[in-house]
């Protein structure tokens, strides 16, 4: 073990003295000064061959940790409590989410662009909406500015509509396991309800612009046709065998 | 080194274990590690009552409780202080205690370099806090903006005391740093792969990492403001060509990863307080690791957020709220894993668990605020408004705090052999949960009202007086929450009950020695064959191995 030394302090406060001098007095700069190398000398010393360590000595045998003993009760109550997870042998592949997640979106993104068609605003509105999150200006625009193509609109758009359909279609894969059969209900009805309110709650503060011209109906309806459309891309993926599975 | 049976005659002397001179001079990490929390306890009582007394200034409109200098002094004192010389030491000062407990190592892996990083923390401390007897305190702020930090608009030495401070406890923060992430990847016990590492050390490395990236990039600045205003540079000098945005990047680009430097090892703490309370391994341990490095990345590429309203350009602005809104990802996989973890759980409402259960919830809020400011068009209304006072609480006091504590009350028998007081433990809890939520809830009000941070005082027409009633009414809350922690911690030390090797019958190595452990740590370095290695020693028919 490494024996007990002041030299660390002694080189910290040197240091700190050196600093202190600047405000006070050149003196404790002086002093700093002498202490640094001082100190240094000291540690690099104790660095020596044979220096600075010694060979402990055990702590008395009543001090010593006891033997670590098996626990009385060897298997834990199997009524209403498990010490382990219980996973299902196979699953859908966690990449089988993204894969939906993304055929989602491009489903999503139709019902967007024919409620810009139908609803006469141009499908450049919808993305313009979703882009508002990230581009303040948009928060003074016009209904016909808005219609208008804007590059920047349109990648910032592309990049927040693929990461989270990407993103949510994981989540969705990852929670699957977990979730009692049926993936396409869940994924196509309970999952867009539950993010529709979500949704609906939080798009005042995330996205104001949108909060103020969405078209409820159409952008639940959209939610709907991604929620469907993942389920159904996770629920014809081939499962795959969880590792460890079979553990008790 | 070497642990050796010795006659008595053959025992070679043994430093001393008790006085003054053992402390200074030990190079034992764990009473470094005793030695960072209590300095930092010292600092935090410091800092809690310059807290106490800008809430009472803020009591009322008109208030005349301080003066408006003391006012900007205790402000930029308060934030300096709990971050610096709270938040980073006492976490380093748990992993300085824990991390090689719970790898199975018998020290750092610098013990004297262990030793100047906490008196470098230490004496930087000092040396900052000198400045109130050298004229005043630093008045700018706890992120000193340049160029109103430059010397034409800061007289005086106050912003060199803060400059040197900072950068001489810096220096040992990023020396603890080295050591921690060399002492993580070098030392740990035969079979404990990175894989099996405690989900705490994960969270350390990690955190060991952003401290080396975060911390120069401030020094740097902090030189370069130094020579500023002593030696007639003009880096932050806009009239001589300077820049009055770079000390801002300079500033959050450590400032940021700050945030996560102080949140991951609370994230850690949560990690192994809650599978032990809840008698169930972590949910998904290769996902908590995998969001503890994800972090990591994405904590040092989100610094702009702090600067929407400096008008960088929409391009910019964009990007860095993508990547704050992505940064939400990874923290929510924890969240989700921890609980994941509580449910269908047998779950021990003791005290760490109740601080744990609190973090989730507090966290949680501060979190959610964190989202909406990351929304540019939100964080242009409310930027620099109590709003955000409010989330960075709830993050940094909500989140780290709450942790702290839980790690106090779960590991204080490990360091003593003496177990915290439940009842007062109990009384802590609900005061704490109670004056922490009437402090700052109101101040996400009184923020959306428009009433900017560090302001000195108000009018009674803005209708911000309820709102920081209180907030003041609970600060004094909270101010008893704390009396009882330190009484708790004053008889404990004293008359606690005792607390055994093991008294959680939790899971990981240094549960495995004494409490508190010899200065060798342990008789034998332990063998490792699963993430739980002391369940394995306990349950011989059902080992962790078998099933990892």
């Amino acid at each position: 073990m490494p024996l007990a030394t002041a030299w660390p302090m002694v080189l910290a406060l040197g240091i700190t003295l050196l600093a202190a001098g600047c405000l006070t007095n050149w003196a404790m700069s002086i002093a700093g000064a002498v202490l640094v190398p001082l100190a240094l000398g000291g540690w690099i010393r104790e660095l020596l061959p044979g220096r600075g360590e010694f060979e402990h000595a055990r702590v008395p045998a009543h001090e010593r940790p006891r033997a670590v003993v098996p626990a009385a009760v060897a298997i834990a109550p199997a009524a209403g409590f498990v010490h382990r997870m219980r996973l299902p042998e196979k699953v859908h592949p966690y990449s089988a989410g993204v894969r939906g997640g993304i055929v989602g979106g491009i489903g999503m993104a139709v019902v967007a662009l024919a409620y810009g068609v139908v609803s006469g605003r141009g499908i450049w509105y919808t993305v313009n909406l979703l882009a508002a999150m990230l581009m303040p200006r948009f928060a003074t625009a016009t209904d016909a500015e808005l219609a208008q193509f804007d590059a920047l609109a349109l990648v910032f758009g592309l990049v927040i509509h693929a990461l989270v359909s990407a993103g949510a279609g994981l989540c969705y894969g990852v929670l699957l396991p977990t979730l009692p059969r049926w993936p396409v209900l869940w994924g196509g009805i309970v999952a867009p309800l539950l993010w529709t309110g979500a949704v609906y709650g939080f798009m005042g503060v995330l996205n104001p612009v949108m909060n103020r011209r969405v078209d409820w109906q159409w952008f639940i309806a959209s939610q709907f046709v991604y929620g469907i459309l993942a389920g159904l891309v996770v629920m014809r993926s081939e499962k795959v065998s969880v590792r460890g599975a079979g553990i008790s | 080194m070497a642990v050796v049976e010795q006659s008595a005659s053959r025992a070679a002397p043994l430093p001393a274990t008790a006085g003054l001179s053992a402390w200074v001079s030990t190079v034992d990490h764990k009473r470094i590690g005793i030695l960072y929390v209590a300095t930092s306890l010292a600092f935090f009582a410091i800092g809690g009552i310059e807290a106490m007394l800008i809430r009472w200034q803020l009591w009322a409109p008109g208030a005349r409780v301080l003066g408006p200098e003391i006012f900007n002094q205790l402000f930029t004192m308060h934030g300096t202080t709990m971050v610096f010389f709270v938040g980073m030491p006492i976490l380093i000062g748990f992993g300085n205690y824990l991390v090689p407990l719970m790898i199975g190592a018998r020290d750092m892996a610098f013990p004297r370099l262990n030793a100047m990083s906490y008196w470098l923390f230490a004496f930087g401390g000092t040396l900052t806090y000198a400045s109130f007897f050298a004229g005043g305190a630093p008045d700018v702020g706890w992120f000193a903006y340049a160029p109103l930090t430059e010397y034409a608009f800061s007289r005086g030495h106050s912003t060199d005391y803060w400059i040197l401070g900072l950068m001489t406890s810096g220096i040992g923060t990023l020396a603890g740093a080295v050591n921690l992430v060399t002492t993580i990847l070098t030392f740990r016990a035969p079979g404990m792969t990175l894989g099996k590492v405690p989900l705490f050390v994960w969270m350390m490395l990690v955190d060991g990492v952003l401290l080396i990236f975060a911390i120069p990039p401030l020094t740097a600045a902090q030189i370069m403001l130094l020579f500023d205003r002593s030696l007639g540079a003009h880096f932050f000098d806009t009239q001589a060509g300077g820049s009055a945005v770079l000390w801002q990047h300079m500033f959050w680009f450590f400032g940021h990863p700050e945030v996560y430097i102080l949140a991951l090892p609370a994230f850690g703490m949560i990690s192994e307080i809650v599978p032990v309370f809840s008698r169930k391994v972590i949910f998904g341990y290769e996902s908590v690791a995998a969001a503890t490095i994800a972090i990591g990345f994405i904590s040092m590429g989100v610094w702009a957020h702090h600067m929407f309203t400096v008008g960088l350009s929409d391009a910019l602005d964009a990007i860095f709220s993508g990547v704050t809104f992505l940064i939400a990802v990874p923290t929510g996989i924890k969240v989700f894993n921890w609980i994941a973890t509580l449910y269908g759980g047998r779950l021990r409402m003791a005290t760490p668990m109740l601080f744990a259960l609190g973090f989730l919830g507090m966290f949680l809020m501060g979190g959610l605020t964190g989202i909406m400011l990351a929304s540019v068009p939100i964080d242009w209304q409310v930027s620099d408004s109590y709003f955000v006072v409010a989330h960075f609480h709830y993050v940094l006091f909500g989140g780290t705090m709450f942790a702290l504590m839980a790690g106090f009350y779960y590991w204080f028998p490990k360091a003593t052999g003496r177990m915290m007081s439940e009842r007062l433990g109990r009384w802590h809890f609900w005061l704490m949960l109670l004056g922490f939520n009437l402090t700052f809830f109101p101040m996400h009000i009184a923020g959306l009202m428009g009433m900017p941070r560090r302001i000195y005082t108000y009018s009674a027409d803005r209708g911000w007086t309820v709102w920081n009633q209180l907030s003041t009414a609970g600060a004094t809350v909270l101010g008893v929450a704390f009396a009882i922690f330190f009484w708790n911690l004053f008889l404990s030390l004293r008359r606690g009950k005792p607390g055994g090797d093991d008294p959680w019958d939790a899971w990981t190595l240094e549960w495995a020695t004494t409490s508190p452990p010899p200065p060798y740590n342990f008789e034998e370095i332990p063998l490792v064959r699963s993430r739980r290695p002391l369940w394995d020693l306990k349950h011989p028919e059902d080992p962790d191995w078998m099933h990892e």
